[in-house]
């Protein structure tokens, strides 16, 4: 470790003088000297993805944004290191599951009721600690080519049948199967969810490592059809139109049909307005609509409509999110029935 | 035909103890001050131990689970066979880019070092694009009638991309190494009728054998570490199980992790106690190295050198330039522009934070590789064990250690998230690199000489600066270019280390590859690759040919 002088200025000194000024601003330690104001997030959505609404958010409030962007899964790692020392207040994840782990270790904040109201119950943590934002559909990607859209099944617990022997891909180590197949978890129990990735495994299913890979190699014609959640192929086709994968929908009540939010919660001690504003921000109209129409996500606060382009959630659909709750926190039995199936090979 | 060597035995071979400085006579201070540097370098194991107290871990049960075993022996049987391939091939590249009139040799010089700068996920994901069913190639080949590729994946994909990666962990310091070789001894040899293969197999080998072993341990070290490449291409190694426990089973993955670290720094070990015995042959500056001419070998030497540059460097560059044309001829080049002018910032940080990295790194190391390469005492193997070790574990690790020691240790908190933190992650990480380089070049550096100094009265500052440190320049130069590279790609400690709003060309690239802007990641990774080219030559290649 050098041992030079430690260049963050003081508390006391902030906005002190012409030459603090120039030395945060030199060290890059602090953006907003000026205001004090400020909002540091840890963002496990990527910055292409939500940036131009965090700037909205700066825009119109004068809160000024940091955020450090990374995998949703390897921020709760740090912020779990961290502990009281993170800098972090607001936390973005990609998924349930790493705002579960935080929400286990109690590094999170009970967001106030008002927040926590402006979605569906099946749409939050139960204890308030984190709040869904965006929705995500688990679909299967396929490849128009190679199947007719007539021959796919209507539930995701059909693919162990021989007839799609091999021609199927998921990826296993990814944090949105392993999502879903907690989901399928609490909707199933742990033996039936053992048996269905047993049987895929059994039929010879294909492993990828993410959903660009899988949606890659369907475009690609490399294997026939996976599973994947719902906008991947959609940034696909948006840079080639031409691609042949085609997402499709599993019947509106089926667990291959469920969805998976993407959160913000607030870090436990860093419970300031400011971070509940943006939390709030988020599910306001201006944020929904651009999650929906810019990301291709299904928006979820209540009231908020769906893009055009989307296909409709149909009545029945009821499968909203993953009770993490319910499962009391236990989601290394999910790595460990995948593991124990023998899917990953 | 080890007689050629014979009046090179006189030569300080230093771990042996025949040198003029015996073991017994390590300077106290520079035992002391390796010690402290290998404890710093030990920060990520220590860590890992500690989370195995705290989390409750039961190494034993893992070490005793037979999956966990076998996860284990495929990794060590691929770092295996992709080191062994490695120390083939970059030495094969080192020497004819070096010592023969290969055509183009000036730009192979430039060239053969980059295949290091794929991020792996990247070039695997490139390659599968290139060379998987329905990819590039099997389009191009189509009308020849050329039939569906096969499925690039399992263990032999990965040995097939790992090594064309990683040779130049073999290629830098080989090339380092041949070129400070004295060519009285070669000369000798082909004067007394050894045909160029013989001389190369009798006196050149030999020679860089230290060189050679040096690369191919780090390459090993590497692909125990390495995560991107068999994710992609579906070859479940430990690392590969860390990374799926990594959230859910904490207590697992640093369970994991532990047993991959031991099980690194018993190879190390292990490495230097097969190798205490090597002769050492010493650097010579003062003329030109022996140069081979290749004959009717011209060609096909050139046309090996394109083959293998062409699938390690241009196939996944093809598949690169392939993704940024798709996405542009959709959204129109003039987004080319603004994509560009969006990666400088990104571009330049990259070159600073990579070439601070590096000179730390080389300077950090020097003291234990000059006590490893001179003295033969414990204090030093232990230390060379955890610098050269520590590279076995994965950078989540590395990267995950740094913010523990950061925050717990009393007065160092100042330092998070500044660039003085990410700095000695990128060393803690990569010094391995820069240390197998530099102890070649102290071993390398003539005692006698020193002798001689020393006698004239040269105190020790100025002997290392006048004397050794420009023969060991090229040598250092290499494990700095090691260092470089891999810095410029580095992931995990950059996005949790970084000061806020400090973006790499590495960080742009996995951003762009997660939301599968692949017009993005392809145009930036063009440009990464390019930089480090440029870079490599200033810096390095130049460098070392003008000394």
């Amino acid at each position: 470790m050098p041992s030079q002088s430690n260049p963050r200025p003081r508390r006391a000194f902030r906005c002190g003088t012409a030459l603090v000024l120039a030395v945060c601003a030199l060290g890059g330690l602090l953006t907003s000297c000026g205001s004090g104001a400020s909002v540091t997030i840890y963002s496990g959505r990527s910055e292409d993805l939500v940036m131009p609404i965090l700037e909205r958010f700066a825009e119109e409030t004068g809160i000024s944004v940091d955020v450090r962007w990374g995998d949703s899964a390897e921020l709760a790692l740090q912020v779990t290191e961290e502990g009281d020392a993170t800098p972090a207040d607001v936390f973005l994840s990609q998924s349930p599951g790493a705002l579960g782990l935080l929400d286990e270790e109690g590094l999170l904040a009970e967001l106030p009721t008002e927040t926590l109201d402006l979605v569906e119950e099946q749409n939050r943590a139960s204890d308030g600690s984190w709040v869904g934002v965006s929705g995500r559909k688990r679909v299967l990607v396929y490849n128009r080519d190679l199947v007719d859209e007539a021959d796919l099944p209507e539930s995701v617990l059909d693919l162990t049948d021989p007839a799609y022997r091999g021609m199927v891909a998921v990826a296993p180590e990814n944090a949105s199967f392993q999502d879903f197949v907690t989901g399928m978890r609490t909707v199933m129990g742990d033996d039936e969810t053992l048996a269905w990735l047993e049987g895929m495994a059994a039929n010879d299913v294909q492993t990828e490592a993410n959903n660009n890979a899988i949606v890659e190699a369907v475009s690609r014609g490399e294997i026939p059809m996976g599973l994947v959640n719902h906008y991947y192929n959609y940034r696909f086709l948006e840079e080639d139109p031409s691609l042949p994968s085609v997402n499709y929908d599993f019947s509106p009540d089926d667990i291959g049909s469920m969805m998976i939010v993407t959160g913000a919660a607030v870090i436990e001690g860093h419970d300031t307005p400011e971070a509940q504003q943006l939390v709030e921000f988020l599910l306001a109209d201006e944020a929904q609509e651009f999650f929906t129409n810019e990301t291709f996500e299904y928006p979820l606060a209540i009231g908020s409509e769906p893009a055009d382009m989307l296909p409709p959630l149909e009545e029945g659909f009821t499968l909203d999110t993953i009770d993490l709750d319910e499962l009391g926190g236990d989601l290394e039995t999910t790595v460990e029935l995948i593991e124990q199936s023998g899917i990953n090979g | 035909m080890t007689q050629l060597a014979q009046p090179l035995d006189s030569a300080p071979d230093a771990e042996a103890g025949t040198s003029t400085l015996s073991p017994t006579k390590a300077p106290a201070t520079l035992t002391i001050i390796s010690l402290l540097i290998g404890a710093a370098f030990a920060a990520p194991l220590t860590y890992i131990a500690w989370r195995n107290l705290t989390l409750g871990s039961d190494l034993w049960a893992e070490i005793s689970d037979p999956e966990v075993l076998a996860a284990l022996g495929r990794s060590a049987l691929l770092a295996t066979v992709v080191s062994a391939t490695a120390a083939v091939a970059g030495t094969a590249t080192a020497w004819l880019t070096t010592r023969t009139d290969l055509p183009l040799r000036r730009m192979w010089r430039v060239l053969a070092p980059l295949p290091l700068i794929y991020p792996s996920f990247v070039g695997a994901a490139a390659i599968v694009a290139a060379f998987d069913t329905g990819g590039l190639i099997e389009q191009w080949l189509e009308p020849l009638g050329v039939g569906a590729l096969p499925d690039v994946e399992g263990f032999w994909a990965s040995w097939l991309v790992l090594t064309l990666f990683t040779y130049p962990f073999v290629h830098l310091p080989v090339a380092a190494r041949l070129r400070t070789l004295p060519p009285s001894l070669e000369e000798s040899a082909r004067l007394l009728g050894g045909s160029p293969r013989r001389v190369f197999r009798t006196v050149v080998l030999p020679q860089t054998a230290p060189s050679i072993w040096a690369g191919s341990l780090l390459v090993f070290l590497y692909t125990l570490s390495d995560f991107g490449v068999v994710d992609i291409l579906r070859y479940n190694t430990l690392t590969r199980e860390i990374y799926t426990n990594r959230v859910y089973d904490q207590p697992r993955a640093m369970a994991l992790a532990l047993l991959l670290g031991i099980f690194a720094v018993l190879v190390v070990t292990a490495e230097r106690s097969v190798n205490k015995r090597r002769p050492v042959t010493e650097a010579s500056g003062r003329s030109r190295p022996h140069q081979v001419a290749l004959r009717h070998w011209r060609w096909p030497a050139f046309a090996f050198m394109l083959a293998f540059l062409g699938n390690a460097l241009l196939g996944p560059m093809l598949s690169l330039a392939w993704w940024a044309s798709k996405g542009f001829a959709n959204e129109g080049w003039g987004h080319l522009g603004q994509l560009l002018s969006e990666v400088s910032q990104p571009a330049l940080n990259s070159a600073w934070i990579s070439v601070i990295s590096a000179l730390i790194a080389v300077v950090a190391v020097l003291p234990v590789a000059y006590l490893t390469a001179r003295h033969r005492n414990r204090p030093g193997g232990l230390a060379n064990a955890f610098v050269v070790g520590g590279f076995a574990l994965p950078g989540l690790a590395v990267a995950l250690a740094a913010v523990f020691w950061a925050l717990n240790t009393p007065g160092a908190s100042a330092f998070y998230q500044t660039f003085f933190l990410l700095v000695f992650a990128y060393v803690v990480h990569f010094g391995a690199q820069s240390m197998r380089a530099s102890q070649v070049a102290v071993a390398a550096v003539p005692t006698r000489l020193e002798d001689a100094a020393r006698t004239l009265g040269a105190g020790r500052w100025r002997r290392l600066l006048t004397l050794e440190l420009p023969l060991m320049l090229p040598g250092l130069l290499a494990g700095g270019g090691l260092v470089l590279l891999s810095v410029m790609k580095e992931l995990p400690a950059t996005l949790m280390l970084a000061p806020i709003g400090f973006k790499t060309l590495a960080i742009e690239i996995w951003t762009a590859h997660e939301d599968a802007f692949f017009a993005e990641m392809g145009s930036a990774a063009i440009v990464l690759v390019v930089l480090s080219g440029f870079l490599t030559w200033l810096l390095v290649i130049r460098r070392a040919e003008s000394y």
